[in-house]
Order: C-alpha cells, then structure tokens, then sequence
C-alpha cells in the first residue's frame, strides 16, 4: 500500500484555545469552533496515527501521553503536570488537547521542532512524518505574526500583514511552495513562532497542491490565526 | 475553579440556606440595605417613601444584590419606634417586594420578635438581629417559620444603645464567645443551622479600636465554620480611622469589606452593592474561587 498523507488540519498555538483559560467568557467561541471541526475532519480522514507538530525550544518527540501543564497559564485552575515526564510545549499540549477533546484515541506522535531549525531541516522532517506509517494524519498548530496592530503582543510591524497574507493565500489555494521559502529571520522580527511547524508541514506535504477548507482567518487579538484542513493525497 | 487555592481556608465551612437558596462556602454575597426609616445615619431617609424604597430594590436586584435586608428602626438612639410602628413600616413593604422578587432572599432587620413574626408571615427568609438577641424569642420565630437568623455580638448592650467605655479583656474571645453561644442557642431552639450566620456587629457596643481588631482577627470567627456577616458600610470606625465625615468613606468600607472577605466572611451587608460586588469578585478571583470575567491579556 501507498503510504498517504490523509491531511492536514492547521490550528493556532494560542492559550485561549483552552477554554478555562479566557476565565468566564468565551471570548471567541468560533475559533475553537473551527479548530474542532478541523481536527475532526483529521480523525475522520482515517489516519492509522497522527502526528501533531509545534515549533518549540528544540526539536524533539514528547511521550504520547504528555499533557498541556494549564497552571502554567493560570495556577488557580490547578492541574498542574507532575511526574518525570515534563510538561508539554505549548502547540503540542494544545494540539494534543485537540486530539482528546475530538475523542481520537489512537496512536499519536508529538513531535515539536525547534523554532531556529533552518527550513532544510524542518523540511526533512515533514518528510520523514510520510514514513510514520501508511496513513498519516497531520495537526500542525501553527499561526502568523504577533505584530498586527498596535495592540497585537509584540506591538506593530508594517510587514506582518503582508507575511500572514502570503501565508493564508498559500495554506488557502493549498499551494505550499511560498511555505518552503519562508524568510527566517522575518519571521523571527514577526514574532511568527511557527515558521519552523509551517515548513515541516510544507515537507510532509510536498509537491501536493490542494485547496484548503479555511474555517477561520483573522488576528481578533492581534495575532493572525487560522483553522483549515488540507485534505491529503497520496504521496 | 479548583480545589487547590483555597481548600484549607473554607475547609469546615458549611452550606448556607436562606429561602429557598443554598451558597458554598467559596461564593460571597451582598446584602443589600433598604431602609424604611426616616432617620437612618447613612441614607437619612432616602427610602422612606414606600416607591422610593421599591425603587431601591429594583435598582440593587439589578446591581447583582443576593439579599435585601429591610429595617424599619435604626442602630442609633433615637426617637422611640413602637412594635405596630415598625411593622407598620415593614411588614407590607416586604410583602411587595416577596411579590416582586419571589427568588430573592430578604432579610429583615429587627431584633423585636412580635415583628420578626410578622415579617416571616410576609415573606422573610432572614432574621438580621443586630443586638445579639436582646429579646430571647427571636429564635422560636425563626425555627416556627423556617428563617434564618444572624447571631451578632453587641457586648450586652440593650438596643439602640451607644458604646461608653466599654472593655474587653479581648474583644475576639467575646465575640466569639457570645455569637457561638447564640448560635447553639438558636439551634437548640430549633432553627435549622444551615440557616445560621455570626457577626461581630461592628461599631456594636465597640469602639473604633474594638471593630478594628475584630476586623484584624475575622478569620477566627471563620473558623469555627459558622458562615459569618459583616456589617460595616460606612460605620463609624471607619470614620474614626480615616477622620472622614459620612459621605467620605467608600474606600474604607471596600477596604475593610476586601479584608473581611479574605480572612473568610461570606456576606456583606452593604449600601453600595455595585463596589461590594466589584471588591468581592475581586476578591474571590485572588483568591481562586472566581474566574476573571474575561482573560486575553498573553493568551493570544
């Protein structure tokens, strides 16, 4: 059998996502919303395992069973992750989350990839999720810059609307290649975390070009997310 | 939220029914004060007119009030107020507001049991006796209609009486002792002790000194795991402490209700009920018993 990719639901790294989080108001409701209902279209795409990617501190893979460490946003909420093994990185804590909350059970990967691995690198490893088995389902937690206004994180930079429009364009007429190409350093003075994660999805998915399902596209807060599902072909 | 902020503090803090309500010990609620008098020291009749005073209750139900607390006499000496003018004064006014608001606890203010009998006929759920119960059947009335009852601390003065060089050898142990003895008192008699509260009766038979250190000290009335009132909007003491004239002391009153509230009291008697709500959310979100409203701030 063909190895596949069964596609790749795309989700922002945000703490919010975490609904106990934003205290008693939802907040935005709709963007954990869409992120749902893409990860369970990853799940119903049939993946014999799915890998969850995030950029993070280093490149690595975390144990299956690893859990967001919540009281590390809010310690009144408890919760907090103990034992040996440390706590997720945040996309894949989240992203395994997302995994949890759609009832997925089966095997999964975290695989976290360090936020200075140079594109080669995190392209390789895209390449080298193909190999994870015949059906490979993909959650990369990803998302723009943090410097889309004034009030954004990391305050306003005139090039960041441009970064993520480029990137929303790639992910949304499913034409990966400009991703393979990401400036680096631009994305570092954007305060785009996931420029590695986008990259190893642009490995994984290499050479595919598909039409993405965009859920959601915005910077609500300030920093530009979005929830699509890349629907996958066979590699 | 979680057990692990505060578990150890409301450990042996008990459920509080009042009406039909039940509260935990992590929620604090306001109670609002509408007076029906003409001459009450803080508003100085401003509810005396019967609309005014609806009025009053429509605007604190609104302003997120868990109680009313309805009196017809005020704390300070005065003009003498007869039981029939007391309950002429109370008695249909909580029966339009029972009508009104069928789900809100009221409470009343009366340390006369011929009135609180009445007003539990009309619809009380609380008997707020602020005199440390100077008249001895007030117990039987709430256990013959199922209301609460507040056992406060008035070092043994009669109603409506001042504080001249009153001592105590410590003012806590006195409260403590007097308000706990009402207490098993009061259940002896019958009243459902779920439905119970202690108050140390601020300015009540203290001076300034004394209702600052029952102030300081509030966490051992907490622990004995009776839910505890505090009744210090505007009271002198904080007069005293702040030299502030009547109009001039929000701040102290948020201040000590923001202090009574962490050292564990759970309702809060009170004129400004926006603030007062306002000081305890904040305060229950320290705490960790409340969630913020709503938190973006470096979660995006």
């Amino acid at each position: 059998m063909v190895p596949v990719i069964t596609g790749a639901a795309i989700c922002p790294p945000a703490p919010l996502l975490a609904r106990k989080l934003t205290g008693r108001d939802p907040v935005i409701p709709e963007l954990r919303e869409a992120c749902t209902a893409v990860v369970t279209r990853l799940v119903r795409s049939g993946p014999e395992v799915i890998a969850v990617v995030g950029a993070a501190r280093r490149t690595a893979i975390w144990p299956a069973d690893g859990r967001l460490d919540l009281a590390a946003f809010a310690p009144a909420l408890g919760g907090r992750v103990r034992g040996p093994a440390p706590p997720l990185p945040l996309p894949l804590g989240l992203g395994a989350r997302l995994l949890d909350e759609a009832g997925y059970r089966g095997p999964r990967l975290l695989r976290s990839v360090g936020s200075d691995e140079p594109a080669a690198a995190c392209l390789r490893l895209g390449a080298g999720l193909r190999g994870l088995g015949d059906r490979v389902g993909l959650l990369v937690m990803a998302d723009g810059s943090a410097r889309r206004g004034v009030r954004s994180p990391g305050y306003q930079d005139p090039r960041a609307a441009a970064f993520d429009a480029a990137l929303e364009r790639a992910v949304r007429g499913g034409d990966l290649e400009p991703l393979r190409a990401m400036d680096a350093d631009l994305a570092r003075e954007l305060l785009a975390a996931g420029r590695a994660a986008w990259q190893v999805l642009a490995g994984s998915m290499s050479g595919r070009v598909t039409a993405a399902e965009l859920l959601f596209s915005g910077a609500p807060f300030g920093v530009f997310y979005l929830a699509a599902w890349l629907p996958g072909h066979p590699a | 939220m979680t057990d692990a902020a505060s578990s150890t503090d409301t450990a042996g803090q008990r459920v509080l029914r009042l009406g039909g309500r039940s509260f935990g010990p992590r929620q604090r609620l306001v109670m609002a004060i509408v007076n029906r008098t003409p001459d009450s020291f803080y508003d100085r009749g401003a509810t005396w007119d019967e609309s005014a005073a609806m009025e009053r209750v429509h605007a604190v139900v609104g302003e997120g009030a868990d109680i009313v607390d309805i009196g017809g006499v005020p704390a300070a000496p005065g003009a003498e107020v007869t039981i029939a003018e007391e309950i002429r004064r109370t008695v249909p006014f909580v029966a339009a507001v029972r009508a009104a608001y069928p789900e809100i606890v009221i409470s009343v203010d009366t340390w006369r049991h011929q009135t609180a009998r009445e007003l539990c006929v009309a619809g009380a759920d609380l008997i707020n006796d602020s005199w440390g119960c100077w008249d001895e059947r007030l117990p039987e009335v709430a256990a013959e209609y199922g209301a609460g009852l507040v056992c406060s601390h008035a070092g043994g003065l009669p109603p409506r009486t001042r504080p001249h060089r009153v001592e105590y050898g410590d003012v806590m142990a006195d409260v403590l002792e007097r308000t706990l003895a009402l207490a098993d008192r009061a259940v002896s008699r019958g009243v459902d002790p779920s439905r119970i509260l202690i108050d140390p009766a601020h300015d009540f038979g203290k001076n300034t000194w004394h209702s600052l250190e029952v102030t300081r000290r509030l966490g051992e009335m907490a622990e004995t795991g009776w839910p505890v009132l505090v009744s210090v909007s505007h009271k002198d003491f904080i007069g005293e402490t702040l030299n502030a004239g009547r109009e001039e002391r929000l701040a102290g009153t948020l201040a000590a209700t923001a202090v009574c509230a962490w050292l564990g009291a759970r309702v809060f008697r009170a004129h400004q009920v926006t603030q007062t709500r306002q000081v305890l959310d904040m305060v229950s979100a320290i705490r960790g018993d409340l969630a913020p409203s709503r938190a973006v701030r470096g979660l995006a």
